[in-house]
């Protein structure tokens, strides 16, 4: 089976935060064929990822969108509801990295753990909207969380909906003071670093030697390439131009950003084999 | 002079009635994608309406021990939706609904201020309080804060924000109004105070032109008090509507929509309203008041008033609950035709019951249709709605000043 190279790129310029600059920078990461935009990372506020990616849904199409949360200026039960709401309106591209930045040890764990229970208090086949039966959900598959941590405690489940997705995609930045050890993404800054991730990426900049990461990925080592911009308008033609044989080589599938990507869904009692569904409604 | 009127369109769930999903112009399965969202963000653009709202409740569907099968689930999260209608269109203003009792300054800040900055000034924040009891649990805490705590905290709250959108706004990039439109819904006389210092609007519910004057009246005497002008606050009752081409089509639309539910359904909303689990209880006997008084998670005083009346009268559950259903959360509920609809709206804003409403349509997509083909070009035609928007922002729309040049 051909697995995708993924491409990604994190971005924290205020810029996108500005509609018409904003518009341009997501048009040429799309164009660029990005697989992942990270919006902010540590270091650089002030804006608010999950907002960003609320105005980023309808403006894109296929980009996987991926918010950075500060573990220290959020709680699980808002970032939980709206990451579900980015998903849907998306229609499943939605990802999420915690970031430690300003919280105490553990925090940004307890925010993962928190955030996850409050999604998997949804079966993904809750919704029935049956206007003939009269029935809008089967409220055996609702449950509550009660979700306890060193840090937050959270009865749930989340009061939105499980995301397409079954949770978003975690990505986590194997240089960050944060032990998440079944992460979907880990971006790494060496290929032999041990990090629990199902995907790593390398971080490289764009003098990357192509050759060497192309023989590290077909050995296994890495998934794909994870690049910091600085100045993206500048930068995502020269990422194209970088990574365009190994995409076209081993492209992403069809379907939401699990499926896409490889990435498989979070295997939770509450969690369907094919993912949260919404029927369908004349 | 003519006054004009100004309207917002809350478009929280599937539309004002609890059966409103089940109606055959209803696309319950909408509130779950982008392409609902964007027509309908569309469609209220089309009929120039100053924002649009959305309400917001904290506590989790199923808490409790008990998760109705038979209602719509109430919402995504308001920020996210708003901003991504907002990405879809140019002019109308996003009011969303954030509580100052379960988020900090700094959270709450941050989140507006890049919705204001995506959506080039069109945010509002409807400050509430949060209610229900049972939003405590999803924040760690036992039991919620008494209400005094929850406004004075709040003014902190909205203060402390204020501050650090100022502070932002400095920084760069600017926030296109200085900061979101302030706005409020509260009906107490705590809330009106908090009203009266704080907001720029105001959503609440009347459900009579006599209720609206007097509202409006009691607010900018409170408002003129604390040394604001009134008129720098727009009052905008809530107003579900079901229209017809004559009375009597407008009255069996409205018949067909109450059809949709049963005493069962009925009683299960009425439940779920008043915060007491009253599914078991017979339906012919008369309603328990005292047992809803004794058991309701709302402040006692507040359902007492709503069901001693009728307990007392002896009034069966059931009927008690088809009623409710009527008018579940006492605003204006007007069916009648378009020019009448019109009529009234201009009575209203005329006798000075308001400065405009925020319709509520009575099912979704379609009452909101119907409204905006039907009552608002007449609207238009008798010089008294706007055909085009003043400028882009919020603040424009509403015709307030512009910018608020240091917010702190
Ligand atoms: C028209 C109206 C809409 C409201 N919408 C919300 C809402 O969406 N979310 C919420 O938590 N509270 C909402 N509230 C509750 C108020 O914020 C307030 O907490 C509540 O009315 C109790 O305060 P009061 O006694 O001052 O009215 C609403 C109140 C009114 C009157």
């Amino acid at each position: 089976m051909n697995k995708p190279f993924i491409v990604s790129a994190s971005i924290a310029d205020p810029l996108l935060a500005v509609p018409e600059t904003g518009k341009a920078i997501l048009d040429a990461a799309e164009a660029t064929g990005l697989d992942l935009l990270v919006v902010g990372r540590a270091g650089a506020r002030p804006f608010d990822a999950q907002v960003v990616l609320a105005w980023a849904a309808p403006m894109s199409a296929r980009i996987g969108l991926v918010a950075t949360v500060p573990a220290s200026n959020a709680h699980p039960f808002h970032v939980a509801r709206a990451l579900s709401a980015v998903d849907f309106l998306s229609a499943g591209r939605t990802g999420w990295s915690v970031i430690p930045e300003g919280a105490e040890q553990g925090m940004a764990e307890d925010m993962v753990g928190a955030a996850r229970a409050l999604w998997d208090g949804w079966g993904s086949d809750t919704l029935i909207i049956d206007k003939a039966s009269g029935r809008y959900l089967d409220a055996s598959k609702v449950k509550a969380s009660n979700y306890e941590g060193p840090f937050f405690k959270v009865a749930g489940p989340v009061n939105a909906m499980r995301p397409q997705v079954g949770q978003p995609v975690l990505v986590v930045d194997a240089a960050a003071a944060i032990a998440i050890e079944d992460a979907d993404i880990a971006l790494v800054d060496d290929a032999g670093e041990a990090t629990g991730a199902t995907k790593r990426l390398l971080k490289v900049d764009a003098s990357a030697d192509m050759a060497a990461i192309a023989a590290r990925f077909e050995a296994g080592e890495i998934d794909g390439v994870h690049f910091t911009l600085s100045d993206a308008m500048a930068e995502l033609p020269a990422i194209a131009t970088l990574c365009a044989d190994l995409r076209e080589a081993h492209p992403a599938g069809p379907g939401n950003l699990r499926e896409s990507l490889g990435l498989p869904l979070p295997a939770t009692a509450s969690n369907q084999p094919d993912g949260a569904r919404v029927p369908e409604i004349a | 002079m003519t006054k004009q009127i100004h309207l917002w369109a809350f478009l929280q769930g599937i539309g004002f009635y609890p059966t409103a999903w089940k109606h055959e112009r209803a696309r319950p399965a909408g509130v779950f994608s982008m392409d609902y969202y964007a027509s309908v963000a569309k469609l209220v653009e089309k009929g120039c309406f100053d924002a649009i709202v959305f309400g917001d409740q904290l506590q989790s569907r199923g808490a409790g021990g008990r998760t109705p099968e038979r209602m719509a689930m109430p919402t995504l999260d308001p920020v996210t939706l708003l901003t991504a209608m907002g990405a879809v269109t140019r002019h109308v203003g996003l009011v969303a609904t954030i509580s100052t009792t379960f988020n900090t300054p700094e959270m709450l800040a941050e989140r507006f201020a890049t919705m204001e900055r995506m959506t080039g000034g069109r945010a509002g924040w409807n400050i509430v309080t949060s209610v229900h009891p049972d939003t405590a649990g999803n924040f760690g805490l036992d039991e919620m804060p008494p209400k005094g705590e929850r406004y004075t905290n709040a003014a902190d709250v909205v203060a402390k924000a204020c501050e650090l959108w100022a502070q932002m706004d400095r920084a760069g990039p600017a926030l296109p109004q200085g900061r979101p439109v302030l706005v409020q819904a509260g009906q107490s006389p705590q809330g009106r105070d908090f009203a009266a210092r704080t907001a720029e609007a105001i959503f609440c519910p009347a459900a009579t032109i006599e209720a609206g004057v007097e509202f409006r009246n009691d607010l900018r005497s409170r408002i003129a008090a604390v040394g604001r002008n009134p008129d720098g606050t727009r009052v905008m009752p809530g107003l579900s509507c079901v229209l017809g081409g004559t009375e009597d089509e407008a009255r069996a639309n409205h018949k067909a929509i109450m059809d949709l539910a049963d005493p069962a359904l009925a009683i299960e909303y009425l439940s779920e309203s008043l915060c007491c689990d009253m599914t078991g209880f017979d339906p012919e006997a008369p309603l328990d008041h005292e047992h809803v008084i004794a058991n309701t998670l709302l402040p006692a005083a507040d359902v007492a008033r709503a069901v001693t009346p009728a307990g007392e009268a002896g009034t069966p559950l059931r009927e008690f609950a088809m009623n409710f259903m009527l008018n579940p959360r006492g605003h204006n509920v007007f069916i009648g035709t378009p020019e009448q609809m019109a009529d009234m709206m201009i009575t209203w804003r005329d006798e000075g019951a308001c400065d405009g409403f925020t319709l509520q349509p009575s099912y979704m997509p379609g009452g909101l249709e119907d409204f905006v083909e039907g009552v608002i070009p007449i609207l238009q035609q008798r010089g008294r709605y706007r055909t085009e928007y003043p400028g882009s922002t919020l603040r424009e729309t509403l015709g307030l000043s512009p910018r608020v040049e240091d917010a702190a």
